[in-house]
């Protein structure tokens, strides 16, 4: 049995030297987990999930993927393991005046030299698979339309093709359903999951929906003010737990609103 | 309705009495302070109009186009000071747009020394360029594109960054992730998304442009100006007339075409 694919070690994040946003995490994850990490907005999920592909620095802390530490790499290195990571956003993130199967190229931007990519080179392979992948999410008939003329739904299947262009063994999405109605969300991660099982991709989402997560997670994380406060699977979060992340320490609220004292002649005066 | 009382009455804004008469005294004196200290009587203005417009309909008109040909060379010279005044600004001014973008360019000292050029030359009006350089360069064509380009350039640059660093702030982490080079993350994802705005802030300096390119000749930079000034100083009121009416057809003429083009790229 291999190693596991991803190992966090004392990873902590301070903004701008004293807001800390994660403490000491340390987390193992194995190839093929399902992960949902949940918590209340301002808890640093999407803090850790961007610390896992250095779009955020971490401030300490080892983060091994793969075998190689990319909390170190700089430079092509880092831009060679990050190819091997797709990544969702809550935002989508697309280049909006670029058409639909220009945008799912754009995950291979990581693995062609950049005259290719500047001067759309691409290989006929690569296009028919580009074809291929936004087949699978009915999105074969938009493949010449701008980004920007797509749904919030559409946007995001197009994303996750995009991710999927880099052939990645790890997917990070970040609050991919945040944005989107209902339905949109169930077609969403009804289909990251398939693709993910299908593929034997390791998988970690950040997301606000406990029901959400409980439906699709192999596990969850639960995270508090930076911490890991949770780890398990679905049926092991109960609802004493749920409370239990999501509540915060009362914090005073002073509304500092200035009231007038009293009213003279149509004007407020302030004391 | 009950004034004196303590009843409670909602006030419609939070400012205090005291700010809110400042605030009237200090539009007052702004209006009324230059007039004073220029001495300059705001109804000698109004009475001055109409001598303006009867000098003017004595000594201008009609129009004289009977030498308008001679002038046909000098508006096309007004023209393209404008049309190259503006690519070459707009080219170098993307390249100093990302040098000077904070997300795109990680070196501050360089991001500084760009921000303190552009704004050196942008806050330099056209004319003092072009007078400052005919002193060094002599009079000719070359000195009224190179102020062109230089005030366009100090402009052109800041507005670029304003809208690089808008984009890159968010879409391009996208290709970051995907494991693109800075060149990839520019050619591929900044410059699809900066196209609208590079396209608008282009014609509109295009527009100040072909108007800053009509007064250059002014000071002895090239085009049309310098016969505007020349028709004026010899009292030949009815040529002026002719090459004014001229440059305001062109000057409309360019802004017809240019809400066009933006119609149509946009």
């Amino acid at each position: 049995m291999k190693g596991p694919l991803l190992k966090i070690t004392n990873l902590s994040k301070r903004y701008d030297g004293n807001k800390i946003a994660l403490k000491n995490i340390t987390l193992e994850i194995q190839p093929k987990e399902f992960v949902v990490i949940i918590g209340p907005s301002g808890a640093g999920k999407s803090t850790l999930i961007r610390c896992l592909n250095q779009l955020v620095k971490p401030s300490e802390g080892e983060i091994i993927f793969d075998g190689e530490d990319i909390s170190k790499a700089k430079g092509k290195k880092l831009r060679q393991l990050r190819g091997k990571i797709g990544m969702i956003f809550q935002h989508y993130n697309l280049i909006s005046r670029t058409n639909v199967l220009k945008n799912v190229l754009n995950g291979k931007l990581g693995s062609v030299p950049f005259w290719v990519s500047t001067f759309g080179l691409y290989s006929q392979e690569d296009r028919l698979q580009a074809y291929n992948l936004l087949k699978t999410v009915g999105l074969q008939d938009s493949l010449y339309q701008q980004a920007k003329d797509l749904s919030g739904g559409q946007m995001q299947r197009v994303g996750i093709c995009r991710a999927l262009m880099q052939e990645p063994s790890l997917i990070l999405a970040d609050e991919p359903i945040a944005s989107l109605d209902p339905k949109s969300s169930e077609v969403v991660m009804d289909y990251l999951k398939k693709v993910t099982e299908e593929r034997d991709l390791t998988c970690i989402v950040n997301l606000h929906q406990v029901e959400v997560a409980k439906k699709y997670a192999t596990r969850i994380i639960g995270v508090r003010e930076g911490e890991i406060v949770f780890d398990g699977t679905s049926e092991e979060l109960s609802e004493d737990i749920i409370k239990n992340i999501y509540h915060l320490p009362e914090k005073k609220q002073e509304v500092i609103l200035p009231v007038p004292g009293f009213v003279a002649e149509g004007e407020a005066v302030y004391e | 309705m009950n004034s004196s009382g303590h009843n409670p009455s909602v006030p419609l804004q939070q400012m205090s009495v005291i700010k809110r008469r400042l605030t009237y005294m200090m539009v007052l004196v702004f209006i009324t302070f230059p007039f004073i200290y220029l001495k300059v009587n705001p109804l000698e203005i109004l009475t001055a109009y109409p001598s303006i417009v009867s000098f003017f309909g004595e000594n201008f008109f009609p129009p004289d186009f009977s030498g308008f040909k001679n002038y046909v060379p000098l508006i096309i010279e007004t023209l393209l000071f404008a049309v190259v005044g503006t690519y070459i600004s707009a080219i170098l001014a993307f390249i100093l747009g990302l040098a000077m973008s904070e997300n795109i360019n990680p070196i501050a000292l360089v991001r500084w020394l760009v921000r303190t050029f552009s704004s050196l030359v942008r806050n330099i009006p056209v004319l003092v360029w072009a007078s400052l350089l005919v002193y060094i360069f002599g009079i000719g064509s070359m000195v009224g594109l190179l102020a062109l380009i230089l005030a366009t350039l100090g402009f052109l640059t800041r507005s670029y960054a304003e809208t690089i660093d808008d984009i890159a702030d968010t879409k391009l982490e996208a290709l970051k992730a995907n494991g693109a080079s800075p060149i990839q993350v520019i050619v591929n994802g900044l410059m699809p998304e900066f196209i609208p705005s590079w396209v608008n802030w282009t014609l509109f300096s295009f527009e100040i442009n072909i108007r800053a390119s009509a007064i250059l000749g002014m000071v002895g930079a090239g085009g049309i100006g310098i016969m505007i000034q020349t028709n004026i100083r010899l009292f030949k009121y009815q040529e002026a007339l002719a090459l004014i009416i001229t440059l305001v057809i062109l000057i409309l003429l360019t802004e017809f075409a240019v809400t066009k083009i933006r119609k149509a790229i946009l």
